[in-house]
């Protein structure tokens, strides 16, 4: 059939044929370039729907420094002491901040600005993540070309540019850490596993240098710091050290500590605390191990060596244990971070530290929230783990580690399914190219099977002529699986589209609900309220709220704010907390002491918007009770239960946070045939209807109720 | 397997060594054949490792984490921390009668244990259906048990995603068809 075929085409045609591997490389080249683009369009949602803005409160921040750096230069950035946050205290913002998001930024614009293409940084800061979530993609590639095979590699790409885990941090207007840090993660991770299967010491410096790159991007560089020593020490383990394996770590190990500690946030912490002493200790015992492997080869008396042997072990273990309770009870090692130790230990957080407990995203993990976020990858894992284990080498083992860890990590973190996406969707690439794979050669078995009947194709299928392996219905089955194979994979892509038009592509800043028709109703108040603070308030006006709305107030008010989300001081934290907790004549002490100028507080009571500060309260009571012992709880709950209406605590009615969300909303009807103050929230009609203020003032209500400003009026002349 | 090896051999060998001329190198030998040995006599104990101390296959440690995958997404340290009832109970609005609920509507990041645990299970079931699809490829095994594997596994995996999709709706009201 085909040389005739061939004969009929024109001279010039015929050699433009391409050969198998021309077209398996162009295949290769064309997916990974429509799956790059469908990573990057598929974030897009919230661009076209309303604008090109920064979603979240804490992104609000990273903005701001993006904007100083790019106008003042990176000394000026560095050496930046913002008088704006956390009044009276303000912040030493170059000490106190990952820089690599902001620098990364600020040279993306550059670079635009150097090809003529006149942008604003707010439209790069946009766009950072999803930029990057396209890089992680190759990333994504190469790591599974490198553990399994380019086909695993190219499913692991398609798998992680719309996975809704990862998503969830990287949308366009998501400018967040992040963002940029699960790539320079994915990016470490697949360089450490190449130098480890390398050998080589290229691949080992560029691993290093990724680890910086993740270093001054986020703070969850601590775990790949904890992950890479662990690998180390399952390898041992396991019988599979190498000398690859040693140059690898050596390399990253003492080239990243250093690269580590320029980050002035980290600066010394990488030799002093306590997160970091397991890859040190890692470190040593790697240098001990090659030394007897060494000593042992040198020697050539089994006797002598064994002797040997027992000296050094003895020395190693008295000097690491002692430098190790040496330098923790001097206190150069300090203890575990809170965060970090309520990883290991779920119930840490809960009793200890009411901060990191009441910020939602630390909620550990529902099944939902995994089904959500993975969907057909929660089948896919086990069994990719199934073919990870067997068929074990070097590269295996380190996904398998990074899969479990992270695996239990996101489950007592919802937020943590973020770092858990990759290594699922690597995982799970794994699963579905092996079962593709196997299907697809079933298929190819069957339909070569009738040109082969008489002949001898082989040894081995010579031997098995008189006897047929196949099974029945091979063929038929083998296509109705694949058919299913690709069903569920298109369920997988519907999903997470789905879930990303829904739930992830929707600003904090301007909420959206559906009206009577279906149509979406679209509520502007946050903006409303900080351009009402930036046109009608003294420049140096100081602003108090609950933290979670401080970086936007300095960064759409431009206004002094008293705590913002960084959340690095508790005590100042808490004083605010017992502030809103607190009756109005001793808040007013406070704010005064704090020269508080205007209390803004967040209400949903109007628009049912429940993320508010009726629904937030309690935790201002608690963190401000952990601090001043006159808070306290039971005084704000009936028999253990929260309420608002008139059976409510009468402290809670009376409490300044009650009085100033509901100040005048008695009088309001919010829902057709229920009583006015209806709240569309609580659900429940409020019980203190006729709200009297006496050191405060109604100073601007948003639209909607949403936001709502108050003036504290200076104090009564004692004449 | 050297360092295993060279324990045993160590056991053995410290009799024999105790006959020797004493002409170890260890420092801490010569001090202790002195001090406390000299008047002391060690019993004659062989200890030996036991030889089937080896590290367990890769398909034992592949059974452990799977069972440990179970635990992670049926969302047991939810259960831990929130401390969720196994069931829950909603009232009737009609006839104000108190009817038990498997599932916790309407939050995302919400559970109780009972649908945590059936919910795991079926991830766990369509791993292992994926798992039975790839034994049943395998040629060395006899006709009958690869057909059995491969139809086991299509069913299992069939039933997971129905099952998981099902209880994903209840969970979700406005999710996509």
């Amino acid at each position: 059939m085909a040389p005739p075929a061939l004969d009929s085409l024109p001279a010039p045609l015929r050699s433009l044929r391409l050969k198998t591997k021309q077209q398996e490389l162009l295949l290769r080249v064309s997916a990974l370039a429509l799956i790059y683009v469908l990573a990057f369009a598929v974030r897009l949602f919230s661009v076209l729907r309303y604008e090109s803005m920064i979603h979240e409160f804490d992104p609000y921040f990273n903005y701001r420094t993006t904007l100083f750096l790019t106008e003042n230069g990176f000394s000026e950035f560095w050496n930046w002491f913002d008088f704006e946050s956390w009044y009276p205290l303000g912040r030493v913002v170059g000490g106190t901040l990952y820089p690599g998001l902001m620098v990364t930024a600020a040279l993306l614009h550059r670079l635009l600005r150097a090809l003529y293409l006149t942008v604003h940084i707010r439209e790069v800061c946009v766009l950072t993540a999803p930029f990057f979530a396209a890089n992680t993609t190759l990333v994504a590639y190469a790591f599974g070309r490198e553990i399994w095979d380019s086909g695993a590699g190219l499913v692991a790409a398609a798998l992680i540019a719309i996975v809704p885990g990862y998503i969830s941090r990287s949308v366009a207007g998501s400018y967040d850490n992040e963002g940029v840090a699960i790539f320079a993660l994915l990016l470490t991770f697949y360089l450490f596993v190449r130098a480890v299967n390398t050998g080589s010491l290229a691949w080992a410096l560029a691993s290093a240098f990724g680890y910086f790159y993740m270093v001054s991007a986020w703070g969850g560089y601590v775990f790949i710091i904890n992950l890479v020593p662990l690998y180390v020490l399952v390898l041992l383990v396991t019988g599979r050290y190498s000398q690859r394996l040693y140059v690898a770590y050596n390399c990253m190990y003492v080239l990243g500590m250093l690269l580590a500690m320029q980050i002035r946030f980290v600066g010394f912490q990488h030799v002093q605390s306590g997160e970091h002493m397991a890859a040190m200790g890692v470190f040593f015992l790697l240098q001990v191990f090659f030394f007897l492997d060494w000593v042992k080869y040198l020697l050539n008396d089994a006797r002598l060596f064994k002797s040997f042997l027992r000296i050094t072990l003895t020395c190693v273990i008295t000097i690491g244990t002692l430098a190790l309770g040496l330098g923790t009870a001097s206190g150069y090692i300090s203890p575990w971070t809170g965060r970090f130790y309520s990883l290991l230990d779920p119930t840490y957080a809960k009793d200890h530290i009411p901060i990191i407990a009441s910020v939602s995203e630390h909620q550990p993990t529902a099944w939902s929230s995994f089904m959500f976020d993975f969907h057909i990858l929660l089948f896919l894992f086990p069994a990719g783990l199934y073919f990870c284990f067997k068929r074990l080498s070097d590269a295996t083992i380190f996904i398998v580690m990074y899969g479990l860890t992270t695996m239990y990590f996101a489950g007592v973190m919802v937020r943590l399914i973020l770092v858990a996406a990759p290594a699922v969707c690597l995982i799970s690439a794994i699963a579905a190219s092996a079962t593709i794979k196997n299907l697809t050669t079933l298929i190819r078995t069957k339909s070569k099977s009738p040109q082969t009947t008489g002949k001898t194709t082989g040894s081995k299928a010579g031997a098995k002529g008189a006897v047929d392996q196949s099974l029945p219905f091979q063929h038929n089955a083998a296509i109705a699986l694949l058919l299913g194979a690709f069903y569920l994979l298109s369920r997988y892509a519907i999903h997470c589209t789905w879930v990303t038009s829904e739930a992830y592509s929707s600003p904090s800043i301007v909420l959206a609900a559906r009206g009577h028709n279906g149509g979406r109703v679209i509520f502007d108040d946050y903006r409303e309220a900080y351009y009402w603070l930036r046109q009608n308030t003294p420049p140096d006006a100081k602003i108090m709220s609950w933290w979670d709305y401080g970086y936007q107030i300095t960064a759409m008010g431009n206004r002094t704010v008293i705590v913002d989300n960084n959340t690095w001081n508790n005590t100042h934290i808490a004083t605010v907390g017992r502030a809103m907790s607190s009756y109005e004549d001793e808040a007013y002490e406070i704010m005064q002491s704090l020269d508080v100028n205007y209390v803004l507080v967040v209400f949903g009571g109007v628009t049912g918007y429940s993320s508010d500060d009726i629904n937030k309260f309690l935790w201002m009571v608690r963190i401000g009770g952990g601090v001043f012992p006159v808070i306290k709880e039971p005084d704000y709950l009936v028999n253990g239960e929260y309420r608002i209406d008139k059976g409510a605590a009468p402290k809670m009615l009376n409490c300044l946070m009650y009085k100033l969300c509901y100040y005048r909303f008695g009088e309001l009807t919010t829902e057709y045939g229920k009583p006015p103050g209806y709240d569309r929230v609580r659900g429940v009609e409020i019980g203190n209807k006729d709200i009297k203020l006496e050191y405060l003032e109604e100073a601007f209500t948003t639209s909607n109720w949403i936001v709502r400003i108050y003036k504290v009026k200076p104090p009564k002349n004692r004449s | 397997m050297a360092p295993r090896s060279d324990h045993a051999g160590g056991s053995a060998a410290a009799p024999v060594a105790t006959q020797a001329h004493f002409d170890s190198m260890d420092p801490l030998f010569h001090v202790l054949r002195v001090l406390p040995f000299s008047f002391l006599r060690p019993p004659r104990t062989r200890l030996r490792l036991p030889s089937n101390l080896a590290l367990p296959s890769p398909m034992t440690v592949f059974s452990l984490i799977l069972l440990t995958y179970f635990a992670v997404v049926s969302g047991l340290v939810y259960d831990v921390i929130v401390e969720p009832p196994g069931i829950g109970s909603a009232q009737d609005p009609g006839t104000g009668a108190v009817r038990p609920v498997v599932f916790l509507p309407g939050r995302v990041n919400g559970q109780y244990i009972i649908e945590g645990l059936s919910s795991g299970f079926m991830f766990v079931l369509g791993g292992v259906g994926i798992i039975l699809l790839d034994l049943a490829v395998d040629r060395t095994r006899p006709r009958s048990l690869r057909a059995s594997f491969g139809s086991a596994g299509a069913v299992a995996v069939l039933i997971a995603y129905a099952m998981a999709m099902l209880f994903l709706r209840i969970k979700i009201p406005g999710y996509l068809w």
